[in-house]
């Protein structure tokens, strides 16, 4: 399969659940590989992109979205057998994304709030990412994701070895790239040092604090970030909602959240 | 390996002054050598270095205040261009780029090709004393053994450095405890020194001077030479007491266990900051990257931290798992075991990882806490003995006495002339009554107003001496003799091996270890006698063992049913020695036998022998060194004794007949 060609391009299915459309769109986006991507992959399952149609098995499988209502857990674990890699793309599908807001809310009442028929929507109670139903081969975090990333997934598949991605602290990106640290220099609230790279500080070169959509890096110090905030001086309010973005609900920003969810219960 | 530029004695001697004005002129006049000038420049709310052109790009009027975590710009009341100290960029971003192309690869012709450095001249403008401190770092780093970074060589010596010496300093600066600032000492073309009206400048080099010559210059007067030298002799007041580095990579070698090791990596974020924005580290690593089909690849080096989990990755695990292992990494290998690869620190004090640590830890307290001076070893001068001559003695009263053993009993003697409270544990007194030879006995404690002389009943003096009734009246001489040199056990595992009697020379000592028990890695004592019977201080024994201060070890060389602890001679009990031996010092007292026993068995444990001291016994008389009862070989016991280093007696220690 590492072989490229027409004949023996991989066969690529682009689905999604609940989510905005916006990672499928970053493939779409990379304009000046595109044309050399669709010559050696064979892109057959794209909605985004045609709505031809074609059934599985699939060389690889990008997901985007959330878990978030019923008929999405048996699609997922059949997407899963027709994979052989199967791709998570994006904060709903790694993470939960924004929906899974609601898990630290009252689904029903949302609901009730927002649909003039609340019986006819048939949701989940928790907005879940995709690793918490199947095996998952790799993820490309992001809201949306990086081109870049989703460019070194498909060459790594093509020439065979693991794919470059980092996981290191936005910061990193931030003084490499000589970005002066707004934390520091303006007090700016930043998710930075607890987030993974992969934007390349985007936000954060356009003075902004990073939104932490890449999600947590691994053994992201959140307790300490968290607790760093709220000693400076910012409101519980605001730093359950640093956390509570596109990525709360992974793990540690999940336990984050959850007890200043608490302390605002007692408080 | 790049050295500093060779100073031109005169060039260097001559000062010059440059008005404000007219910086200006030395920019263009490097410019037209057909350098890029890098200088300091404000972006995004702080000062950076970057290209400049001209000297408006300078941040005139503008200061930098600094704290932990923290970084301000603040209007200056003057225009002075220099008045702020050191950013979040260093000078390794223009001499070690964070991302570099290293080399590119062809699978076709399956090539692989060096990416040449690609270094056109350029200038530094505003180079600091401890920036100049950290490109020497560099140097070493990158230049200085047999394999070298010809890009890093290339870039340095592509660059003209204009030094500026610090006339501010910053709450997070501490230069002058890392001996690198504020003053420039060398490694620049020209030096800047800012003054009211403008600058001192001179020359460092050839090629400095001839820029200087064509600028707008006088001489400076001498209120303005003196200014220059006050301004920055100023930083160094300003910075205050400089912190207390001396020993620091041995100190912070004997704390790699140390608890706050764990507390500071509870606060770090392992951002990796600090060693983006420190001016020496220098870890990378490389990406591949390539087309799809990866038949063109370029290797791409990127600055890395030893924060990052992956770091220290390979196949079968993590070799630095813990946050606190990776903290340690940091902080050790910039203050300690950079010395080793480098023979410099790796820290120059600039600072920079204190102000832009966004969770405020501060290397400073670290160091602290971690791994705090030691404090100065004053070695005490024994006190001036009273009733120095034999025949005149100063008197005592016995308060009270105590039995021991069957026939080892504890006089506690008070009304006694200060000079014997001012003794040190290790020092004996010869005691006498009237009508009995004296004996020399050693002060076994030290207590507010006694001392305490433990007696064995052997002869006529000590068993009439130990047959007295509380009242009566004691004659004493000292104290004499050498002293247990606790001093010099300070930061390591302090032992003490007591055999019988000997617990008696030795009681003092662990007293003075137990009261300073945190001066000392650890603080043991090992203690074995014939039966449980002839165990002396039993009261103080089981006091120790239940306290916290000492570990004890008791053992005995027979017993009856009833000993429920450990029998033997006192060297098994070293088994339970767990420690790098090299790091013990140790105190043995006992028989003759036990002593060499002991010393055997701690040195082939690792114990160094100059860390091993003894106490002798031999016959005295006078206890001064006049009647030449207790020699051996070179040594008078009672005078240069009785407490030797093992090393002062060499093998006449273990030597018969001597």
């Amino acid at each position: 399969m590492a072989t490229p060609g027409r004949t023996a391009r991989p066969r690529v299915a682009v689905v999604k659940f609940a989510s905005c459309d916006g990672c499928q769109l970053t493939l779409l986006d990379l304009e000046d590989q595109l044309l050399e991507i669709v010559s050696r992959f064979d892109i057959v399952e794209f909605p985004e992109a045609t709505s031809r149609r074609s059934p599985g098995p699939y060389d690889i499988v990008f997901v985007e979205g959330s878990v978030s209502a019923p008929e999405h857990i048996d699609a997922i674990k059949e997407l899963r057998k027709q994979a052989r890699i199967l791709v998570t793309i994006g904060a709903c599908a790694t993470a939960g994304g924004i929906q899974a807001l609601r898990n630290w809310a009252d689904h029903d009442a949302f609901r009730a709030a927002i649909y003039e028929h609340p019986e006819w929507i048939e949701s989940l109670a928790m907005a879940t990412p995709v690793s918490d139903h199947i095996k998952v081969d790799a993820e490309l975090r992001g809201c949306p994701i990086d081109g870049g990333q989703l460019a070194e997934l498909l060459t790594s598949v093509l020439v065979g070895r693991r794919p470059q991605i980092r996981d290191e602290a936005v910061c990193r990106e931030c003084k490499r790239k000589g970005i002066v640290c707004i934390v520091v220099a303006a007090g700016e609230a930043c998710m930075g040092p607890v987030t993974t790279s992969g934007c390349n500080a985007l936000c954060p070169t356009y003075a902004r604090g990073c939104y932490g959509c890449f999600g947590p890096r691994a053994n992201a110090n959140a307790k300490s970030w968290s607790a760093g905030m709220l000693k400076s001086g910012r409101p519980p309010e605001e730093v359950w909602r640093l956390f509570a973005g596109f990525t709360g609900y992974a793990e540690p920003f999940r336990t984050v959240i959850t007890e200043l969810g608490k302390a605002k219960a007692k408080g | 390996m790049i050295t500093s530029p060779a100073p031109s004695q005169t060039a260097v001697a001559r000062q010059w002054f440059l008005a404000r004005a007219d910086l200006d002129a030395l920019i263009e006049a490097i410019r037209e050598t057909g350098r890029r000038v890098i200088g300091p420049t404000i972006r995004e709310s702080a000062i950076v270095y970057d290209e400049i052109q001209t000297a408006a790009d300078l941040p005139a009027g503008w200061r930098d205040e600094q704290s932990a975590g923290r970084y301000r710009l603040e209007r200056r009341s003057d225009d002075h261009v220099f008045g702020y100290t050191v950013g979040p960029t260093s000078w390794k971003r223009f001499t070690f780029p964070p991302n570099l192309t290293i080399a590119t690869a062809h699978r076709s012709s399956f090539g692989f090709e060096q990416q040449v450095a690609d270094a056109p001249p350029v200038a530094f403008l505003g180079v600091r004393a401890c920036e100049l401190a950290a490109l020497a770092v560099q140097d070493r780093v990158f230049l200085g053994s047999q394999f070298t970074d010809e890009d890093y060589r290339a870039r340095r010596a592509a660059a003209f450095i204009v030094a500026v010496q610090c006339t501010t300093c910053s709450s997070t600066c501490f230069c002058t405890s890392m001996g690198t600032g504020p003053e420039v000492r060398g490694g620049y073309d020209i030096m800047l020194t800012e003054i009211e009206e403008g600058f001192v400048i001179q020359a460092g080099s050839p090629g400095g001077a001839a820029i200087v010559a064509k600028l707008p210059t006088r001489r400076p007067s001498h209120a303005e030479a003196g200014a220059a030298v006050d301004n920055v002799e100023s930083v160094r007041t300003q910075m205050g007491e400089p912190l207390p580095m001396a020993g620091i990579g041995e100190r912070l070698k004997l704390q790699l266990d140390h608890p706050r090791w764990g507390q500071v990596a509870d606060r770090c974020v392992e951002c990796g900051s600090c060693t983006m924005v420190c001016p020496t580290c220098f870890c990378t690593s490389v990406v591949e990257k390539s087309d799809l089909d990866g038949k063109t690849s370029s290797t791409e080096r990127q600055w890395d931290s030893c924060f990052d989990v992956a770091f220290a990755k390979v196949a079968g695990g993590d070799f630095r798992a813990r946050p606190r292992d990776r903290y340690r990494q940091w902080l050790t290998h910039k203050f300690s075991t950079w010395w080793d690869q480098f023979e410099s620190s790796g820290c120059v004090g600039c600072g920079r990882c204190i102000a832009w640590c966004p969770v405020r830890i501060d290397i400073r307290e670290e160091l602290a806490a971690i791994a705090p001076p030691i404090p100065p070893v004053v070695h005490p001068v024994a006190v001036a003995p009273v009733a120095a001559s034999p025949g005149t003695y100063s008197v005592a009263r016995l308060a009270s006495v105590r039995a021991e053993t069957e026939d080892t009993t504890t006089l506690s003697l008070t009304d006694l002339d200060p000079a014997f409270l001012a003794g040190r544990p290790g020092q004996f007194v010869m005691v006498a009554l009237p009508a009995f030879p004296a004996v020399p006995i050693s002060i076994s404690r030290f207590r507010a107003d006694h001392i305490d002389l433990t007696i064995r009943a052997v002869g006529p003096t000590s068993t009439a001496l130990v047959n007295l009734h509380p009242g009566a009246k004691v004659g004493l001489r000292g104290p004499l003799g050498t002293f247990w040199p606790i001093e010099e056990a300070y930061g390591r595992h302090a032992v003490v091996v007591a055999g019988g009697v000997g617990l008696s020379p030795l009681h003092g000592l662990v007293d003075a270890l137990a009261a300073n028990h945190d001066r000392f890695e650890s603080v043991s004592l090992f203690y074995g006698s014939r039966t449980p019977e002839d165990q002396l201080f039993r009261d103080d024994l089981a006091a120790w063992s239940a306290g916290k201060a000492i570990d004890v070890a008791v053992t005995v060389d027979r017993a009856g049913p009833e000993w429920k602890g450990r029998v033997g001679v006192v060297t098994t009990l070293f088994d339970m020695i767990s420690w790098d031996c090299s790091k013990v010092t140790a105190f043995v007292v006992g028989p003759e036998r036990m002593m060499q026993s002991s010393v055997q068995g701690l040195i082939s444990k690792g114990v160094p022998a100059d860390r091993i001291c003894v106490s002798m016994e031999r016959h005295m008389e006078c206890g001064i060194g006049l009647c030449g009862h207790c020699q051996m070989a070179g040594r008078f016991v009672c005078k240069d004794g009785p407490v030797f280093r093992l090393d002062e007696l060499g093998d006449m220690f273990n030597r018969e007949g001597i």
